[in-house]
């Protein structure tokens, strides 16, 4: 069978490229001293609660996506990028001007640094750069949780020394993209580029140095049932907390622009998620995985015909329980919802499996 | 062991027959959904619901991400297996396409020895080209799998279509399963396509929307409108459902639903042995745009797989009710035949061309009738010289000696008198095929008005001889007109000196009918000239050559029987033979198992004449299939004998 996914997986790539078309080469100028993005918002920083930066540094973009592998199916992170590759100076910039935004908070704080691409990956964060960035967060000490965000073949020991090194006792998550713990589901429906072997390895490496790996999991890759994902979802939950991880972060899709994904969304062959079936997944994960490790779970366009939803009338409340899991970890805030609804996901559920019908939502209602 | 029989009868590629799931006989068509019942065939994915209990079923292996084989000691013994594949790959392009079937043999490789390739299903994925597909499934074909599944999302536009294309090119004796949304109003279409399967998911789905199903319409349950009445076991004992608690509702809606489905598949396959199953698909066609666009692709795209399991003969009358009839087997293939196999009589110096009338056999109208005593009238005897040419929709024209013949003496058309620019078409191009048939000095007499004339009209230029028109407003039974047609006729008896002779209608009507049926030359093979004729044509007409008769000439379906002195004449023709393995029969049929060999130009209901495997006629006798079933098919009834050599 290996032969076929290997065939299949040279298939994707060309149609991955393809969906991009001239998205890549149109993109927008944009101003290389501010970030692509950045937001806070209340967190909870190991027993407590505080706040958080997330800033999107404004790179190159993810080597993935720029080469001639086509990047992942659902992804266009690297339009959030620029053409030509911010200085040195101008990246540092884009991080001063992040970081200005705790200047009135109070301890503790957290901080996310991404990238549209991996933080530890030169031609995206030159080396000097990361540096003097890892250095300006270990002088702030309000700062007590880091998260940075890499692909696994960019995780070395003298990275993972370094950065433990600069940052001393601070909690580090470096968040990986595992996306599945299935490496066929990882190739032929997301076109990764790693092995779970790659990503068993940075786990490793990073725990020597007392960092903790962020795994996210994708939720409803294309050319997968309704059911397959769901199950798939648990399964790479479980198998991520077996290999150590200090945090999952579930990630329902939510359709980007020039991707594969949406695509297939247009032409109906790929239905974005049910609500009922990211809840599905958090309360059978919580209750197989140890306490030890959180799952976080913050669905983009929830409610929308681009991100993971239900009929409609329910999408909010299940929504905010989402959320309200995320905080708390209790399953019980999903105890009460109910809605029509459910009944067609349960037929989705059964009958797409069965028929490989695409039980697209964009006609009929 | 797994096994499907097709059953006898016939109507387009449609069929009945049996499903055997190992002791477990299922008649088909049937219908597959959740859960598993006593009515229904249930389906299920293996390992993801409970396990299989009651009855055989349908069980589907999970995705090939999986490690799939294991999946496969879940099912039992009888179930049949639906192979794993991924959905919305083909959208990936024909070489993933292609890697989907290759996975599926992959998999049946896999798992041999555990699983009889006959209880497998191998799901047909889109993309790829009709001779590709074929060359694939020859590889299922050979490791012994029987059957295949296409997805009908249900919208029943190019993706649709193409599954239906895909469904014409699995061979002939497998079981063809439609997954997907099907709608009740298609169910009738996708039997007539040969599906044998058809998933109840979309009965299931509009249950959970609170949607109520109907043969060509949707109801929504939950709005402010009161219900519909309904005294399905179901619905009977509630009068208004929005009444009902969301449990309930469902429950009902469910079981309506089902009700629906059931009775418009036992509709359809009534309407197969009636041999009205195409009237019934062209009526339901037009509960959407979109099902009336989708057969009228496949009456043009698909007509050679629609038409070769048509039968040529039938008593029932033909309703052809709109523009999708047009194109519809029976009637495309009146047209091609009389193009491609009529050839008039030397004797034919005048064509009369004549509206149709909606009594059938024509010359038996009132019309009609008024038109031949003209005839009579004005040229007596010399009406042998006459091609008396009807006209009509949307067969085009139908020489008289052909009006006893099916479809000519068995249809029905809504009668305004207004026809469509397709209609004037189809009889103009039908019109001007015909009259190339006659010498460029044969005169044109058109006693047409109103669409008939427009149809002369619309051909004129591309006809070389000449037209006289004898009425233009009037009805042409009127009494001027009647009269006109009197006057041009005996006109034309003194230009071209007409004269009278022996009636020549019988040997007319053998020799044209001879030629219909299997085609040029038998004419001449059957009927030659001194050829003895008696009977009445709307009895029977039987010829002798020689006192040994040949054929009869049966009224009542205007076509002919054989003798097997007549068919020993057809051979040289080769054409409608069909060889038995064998030197000589015993018993009064013919079995599919006994061919091997039949010439594939037969359809359900030619007269064919049976060689043995020395090629001496041994019988003649009536095809109950086509030439490639006979081929095909290891089980059936092929051939009842008329006659045989004893
Ligand atoms: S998901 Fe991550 S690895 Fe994949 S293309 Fe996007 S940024 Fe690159
Ligand atoms: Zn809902
Ligand atoms: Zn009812």
């Amino acid at each position: 069978m290996s032969d076929i996914i290997e065939r299949l997986e040279h298939i994707l790539v060309d149609s991955t490229i393809k969906a991009r078309g001239t998205s890549v080469a149109k993109r927008h100028r944009r101003n290389p001293t501010k970030p692509s993005a950045k937001w806070i918002a209340p967190a909870r920083i190991g027993n407590e609660v505080g706040v958080a930066l997330a800033v999107v540094l404004g790179t190159i973009g993810c080597s993935h996506a720029r080469g001639d592998s086509g990047g992942c199916t659902m992804c266009s992170y690297l339009l959030d990028g620029d053409e030509r590759s911010p200085t040195t100076d101008e990246l540092l910039q884009q991080f001063d001007d992040a970081h200005s935004e705790l200047a009135n908070e109070a301890a503790p704080l957290s901080i996310k640094i991404y990238t549209s691409g991996s933080f530890f990956d030169t031609t995206e964060i030159p080396a000097d750069v990361r540096t003097k960035i890892l250095t300006q967060i270990a002088k702030d000490e309000r700062i007590q949780e880091v998260v940075i965000e890499s692909r696994p073949e960019y995780v070395t020991p003298e990275l993972m020394r370094e950065t433990r090194d600069i940052l001393g006792s601070r909690g580090i998550e470096l968040g990986i993209g595992l996306e599945s713990s299935n490496d066929a589901v990882r190739s032929i429906c997301i076109n990764k580029g790693f092995n779970l072997s790659s990503f068993k390895d940075s786990v490793a490496i990073a725990r020597e140095y007392d960092i903790g790996v962020r795994a996210y999991v994708l939720l409803k890759p294309p050319f997968l049932t309704e059911r397959d994902a769901l199950l798939d979802a648990i399964k790479t939950i479980e198998d991520a907390a077996k290999l150590g991880v200090s945090t999952i972060s579930m990630n329902p899709i939510n359709i980007q622009k020039y991707t594969l994904v949406e695509r297939l969304w247009r032409k109906e062959q790929y239905s974005p998620p049910w609500l009922w079936t990211v809840l599905s997944v958090l309360r059978d994960a919580r209750e197989k995985v140890g306490r030890s490790v959180n799952i976080l779970c913050d669905p983009v366009a929830a409610g929308k015909a681009r991100g993971a939803h239900n009929c409609g009338s329910c999408d909010e409340s299940i929504t905010s329980a989402i959320r309200e899991f995320s905080i708390y970890q209790d399953i019980s805030v999903f105890d009460s919802l109910d809605c029509d609804c459910m009944r067609r996901w349960h037929h989705v559920l059964n009958h797409e499996d069965i028929s490989l019908l695409i039980h697209s939502r964009s006609r009929r209602s | 062991m797994t096994e499907f029989l097709i059953g006898r009868g016939h109507d387009g590629p449609a069929r009945v027959g049996v499903y055997r799931m190992g002791s477990t006989k299922v008649q088909t068509p049937f219908l597959v959904g959740s859960p598993n019942t006593e009515s229904i065939i249930g389906y299920a994915t293996l390992g993801r619901n409970d396990s299989p209990a009651g009855g055989p079923m349908i069980l589907a292996v999970p995705s090939p991400i999986h490690d799939s084989k294991s999946f496969i000691s879940g099912a039992r013994e009888d179930d049949s297996i639906l192979l794993p594949s991924f959905p919305a790959v083909s959208f990936l392009g024909p070489e993933a396409a292609e890697l989907m079937l290759e996975s599926q043999l992959r998999f049946i490789n896999e798992i041999q020895g555990g699983v009889d390739p006959s209880r497998l299903i191998v799901r047909i994925p889109r993309q790829l080209t009709p001779e590709k597909l074929t060359s694939m499934l020859a590889k299922f074909s050979s490791l012994g799998v029987r059957a295949a599944s296409v997805l009908l999302d249900g919208w029943l536009g190019p993706r649709d279509y193409s599954a239906l294309s895909n469904r014409t090119v699995l061979p002939i004796d497998w079981l063809a399963i439609a997954l997907g949304r099907i709608s009740p109003s298609s169910v009738p279409f996708l039997f007539y396509l040969g599906f044998d399967v058809f998933d109840l998911g979309y009965a299931n789905e509009s249950a959970s929307r609170g949607v109520r199903l109907w043969n060509l319409s949707e109801e929504s349950i939950t709005g402010e409108i009161l219900p519909r009445t309904c005294s399905c076991t179901a619905c009977a004992e509630h009068s208004d459902l929005r009444e009902l608690d969301r449990e309930k509702l469902h429950a009902v809606l469910r079981d309506h639903n089902l009700n629906i489905y059931q009775s418009v598949l036992s509709e359809s396959i009534q309407s197969l042995r009636l041999g009205r199953l195409r009237w019934l698909v062209e009526s339901m066609v037009h509960s959407s745009t979109a099902a009336t666009s989708l057969l009228r692709k496949t009456n043009k795209s698909l007509f050679a797989f629609l038409e070769e399991f048509t039968p040529t003969s039938g008593r029932t009358n033909l309703s052809l009710i709109g523009p999708e009839s047009y194109d519809s087997p029976t009637v495309k293939r009146f047209r091609d035949c009389l193009a491609s196999r009529y050839t008039p009589s030397k004797r034919k110096k005048l064509v009369l061309l004549l509206p149709c009338s909606a009594r059938k056999p024509y010359s038996e109208s009132k019309s009609h009738k008024r038109f031949i005593n003209a005839i009579d009238r004005a040229i007596g005897a010399a009406r042998s010289s006459v091609a008396e040419t009807i006209l009509t929709s949307p067969l085009g024209v139908i020489p008289r000696e052909l009006e006893r013949l099916y479809p000519a003496a068995y249809y029905d058309i809504p009668v305004t008198g207004d026809w469509d620019t397709e209609e004037t078409e189809i009889a103009a191009d039908a019109l001007v095929t015909h009259l190339q048939k006659f010498a460029k000095s044969a005169e044109v007499v058109a006693h047409v008005s109103g669409g008939y004339l427009d149809v002369v009209k619309r051909a004129e230029d591309r006809v070389s001889q000449r037209i006289v028109y004898t009425i233009d407003q009037h009805s042409p039974s009127s009494f001027d007109s009647l009269q006109s047609l009197q006057n041009v006729l005996k006109d034309m008896r003194e230009i071209f000196s007409l004269k009278g002779g022996p009636p020549a209608l019988f040997e007319d009507t053998l020799r044209a009918t001879a030629d219909y049926q299997f085609g040029p030359g038998a004419g001449e093979a059957l009927v030659p000239d001194g050829a003895k004729l008696g009977g009445k044509l709307y009895r029977m007409v039987v010829c002798r050559v020689d006192k040994e008769q040949t054929c009869a000439f049966i009224g009542e379906r205007g076509s002919l029987s054989l003798t097997l002195e007549g068919g020993r004449r057809l051979i040289p023709l080769q054409r409608y033979w069909v060889r038995f393995e064998g030197r000589k029969l015993e018993g009064g049929s013919i079995f599919a198992v006994g061919i091997n060999e039949a010439d594939s130009g037969i359809r359900p209901g030619d007269e064919v004449i049976v060689l043995n495997n020395q090629d001496e006629l041994i019988a003649v006798g009536r095809s109950e299939m086509s030439g490639r079933e006979m081929c095909d098919f290891k089980k059936g009834q092929a051939v009842s004998v008329r006659h045989k050599v004893t």
